[in-house]
């Protein structure tokens, strides 16, 4: 049991693991088919996934509304939502547009879709200002280091900002717009190249760990 | 007067034949006579090597006779003679034999020759294997034939090795043979790991959850299976959940993949099991919500609103997202532990969660929870990778300023091709 619970699945993963490694350093034809095939074979399984993923949302909403839970009245939104996008789309073929103009579905995605996914990403917007004002409180040296260079960026984006650093330190000679290109082109670059390193590093390791199954919890430990 | 006519009559035969030498088709039609003077000297054409076999490699000296305004014109044909359509076009200041971009080690490219890359598969789309091309050059000064090279027959075949990539893959091995040095090491003798507060504050944070009886919820992120940031966060969502399950805590994991969902669904059972509570596990701890990023962001913000979990994880790939999320988490007083190994992301998770894994600790957080001696040793692998990345840099820098300084051209060239991706 133990063989094909683990022995089996442990020697797929090395060996579409060192075959893909090995596909980085072969140009050959057969390497590039033996991608493409990959390819396909998860595309094919994120298909089926999908459909996994679908039951799971139709159940989960489905025991809310069951059960009466707090908030299940947005769980009917899921079956509304639902039905309003599938049903144009079986009508209109997946189409968006036809000879006359706008399908039901491209409505459907030009008026509720669109919108909503916008409205969700204004909302950013007013996030990005709470969470700069909690950053502001200054409670660490890292904290002051962080909120120095915020205000120096945003007062060099802002107008205003500009005309009181020439009137505060224009005496230095300094634009803050060579500040600005200063803290964004060395510090701010130094310590992202320093973490995309230490990723890049990371990624290998644990790429190695899951090839030559040191990580195995993924299909359950012995 | 007779006389006359037949002088007229040579000079504008002449001047007709001299015309017709200087003023050919330049359009890869047929070759028309060519001055003397001007010639394309060893003109060869191979198999352009380490590619997958759809491309050829011309090579031909430079002529003491170009200008800058002497222009190059490739020409390729599938037929024995004839039908020849341009593939290519440049100056002959450019692509010389050192502008092939290929290391010392796998190529030998001087100044005083051209080098040119044709790629067939642009002219002629997906071409079957072992077909035969003819090729031939140009060289043309203010759109007048000056030479032409003789058409030469060339077979691309795909190359087994990229010998440009042995520096990848010499310190590939290096790396595998120190990662399996570090693990038998790891079995005999026990290796010292700097503490890590965010992971330190996972037993806080669940204890927290228990004691007000609220919910965890751990957000595995927008990341499909295969990047790195997903796997790692299912293996931090095993000892997660173990802790979970030890406590007898509640925990909800939101997802947007449907295989993440399946993978952590087995990584929460496993957990689960060995924690032994398996009568604790619900199959809908781990629940699909949506393959949208907005969708995704404004359900789990609408979950974490209405049941104002105790604790937060953001583990794996964000995007825009993440502070969407996160903000909502924090301005509902949860404690928040972040790790992503996006790093444009990484402020806002600084900003709005108590404690955040960078890169790296995201990566090493599964051993370091786990504490098994063979997952913990590859961290030590990590650490040697650093070190070789730093003290390349560091003599890396200093060689190849002195050798700008002291105009070692070659060495300096020596030193970037080491270093770089091809």
């Amino acid at each position: 049991m133990k063989f094909i619970k683990k022995t089996i699945p442990l020697l797929i993963v090395l060996v579409v693991g060192v075959l893909t490694l090995a596909s980085y350093y072969v140009p050959h034809k057969y390497s590039v088919d033996y991608l493409e095939l990959m390819n396909k074979w998860e595309n094919i399984v994120s298909a089926f996934a999908f459909l996994l993923g679908l039951i799971s949302l139709f159940y989960t909403h489905y025991s809310k509304i069951s059960r009466k839970v707090d908030g299940w009245g947005y769980s009917i939104f899921v079956y509304i939502g639902f039905f309003a996008m599938v049903i144009p789309a079986i009508v209109c073929h997946g189409k968006q547009m036809s000879d006359t103009g706008q399908t039901a579905l491209g409505w459907a995605f030009g008026f509720i879709y669109n919108p909503l996914s916008a409205t969700m990403f204004a909302v950013l917007a007013f996030y990005i200002v709470s969470t700069a004002y909690r950053s502001f409180r200054i409670k660490s040296p890292q904290a002051f280091v962080l909120f120095l260079a915020a205000f120096i960026l945003i007062l060099g984006k802002v107008p205003l900002g500009q005309i009181i650093w020439h009137s505060a330190l224009g005496w230095t000679g300094q634009g803050v717009d060579q500040v600005i290109e200063w803290i964004m082109s060395v510090p701010a670059v130094a310590g992202k190249r320093g973490i995309m390193i230490g990723i890049a590093i990371g990624a290998v390791v644990t790429s190695l760990k899951i090839i030559f199954g040191i990580e195995k919890q993924y299909m359950g430990k012995d | 007067m007779i006389k006359n006519k037949a002088l007229h009559l040579i000079f504008v035969s002449l001047l007709t034949a001299g015309t017709a030498a200087a003023a050919p088709s330049p359009s890869g039609g047929k070759a028309g006579m060519v001055p003397a003077a001007y010639s394309i000297n060893g003109f060869t054409a191979a198999d352009m090597p380490y590619d997958v076999g759809g491309a050829a490699l011309l090579r031909w000296l430079a002529s003491p006779s170009d200008s800058a305004d002497t222009v190059y014109q490739v020409f390729v044909s599938t037929l024995a003679a004839g039908g020849w359509i341009k593939a290519d076009e440049f100056p002959s200041s450019a692509k010389t034999g050192k502008d092939m971009d290929l290391p010392f080690w796998a190529w030998d490219g001087h100044k005083a020759e051209h080098a040119v890359k044709v790629e067939f598969n642009n002219t002629y789309g997906d071409i079957p294997p072992g077909t035969k091309f003819q090729v031939r050059v140009d060289a043309l000064r203010d759109g007048k034939l000056l030479a032409q090279s003789a058409a030469l027959p060339v077979a691309p075949r795909g190359n087994w090795f990229r010998l440009d990539r042995l520096n990848n893959l010499v310190l590939l091995i290096v790396i595998v043979v120190i990662f399996f040095w570090a693990v038998s090491h790891a079995k005999r003798k026990g290796l010292f790991i700097r503490r890590i507060a965010g992971l330190d504050a996972i037993d806080e944070a669940i204890g927290r959850a228990t004691e007000m009886g609220k919910p965890i919820y751990y957000v595995p992120g927008i990341g499909g299976m295969s990047s790195i940031s997903t796997i790692a966060s299912a293996f931090i969502l095993g000892e997660v959940s173990k802790k979970v399950a030890q406590y007898d805590s509640y925990i909800k994991i939101p997802h947007y993949d449907p295989i993440v969902m399946t993978v952590c669904k087995e990584v929460v059972k496993q957990s689960y099991l060995e924690a032994g509570r398996p009568d604790s596990y619900r199959d809908d701890l781990n629940f699909f919500v949506s393959q949208d990023q907005f969708s995704y962001a404004a359900s789990v913000d609408g979950m974490i609103s209405r049941e104002q979990p105790a604790a937060v994880f953001f583990m794996g790939y964000f995007m825009a997202e993440s502070l969407l999320m996160a903000e909502v988490g924090a301005t509902n007083g949860a404690i928040q532990i972040a790790g992503t190994d996006s790093e444009s992301q990484l402020p806002f998770f600084f900003t709005a969660c108590d404690y955040t894994l960078i890169g790296e600790e995201l990566y090493a957080a599964g051993a370091y929870l786990s504490k098994e001696p063979m997952l913990l040793s590859a961290l030590k692998v990590q650490d040697f990778g650093k070190l070789v990345v730093m003290v390349s840099v560091f003599f890396g820098i200093i060689a190849v300023a002195i050798g700008a300084k002291m105009h070692w051209d070659s060495f300096v060239q020596v030193i970037l091709n080491l270093f770089k991706a091809y």
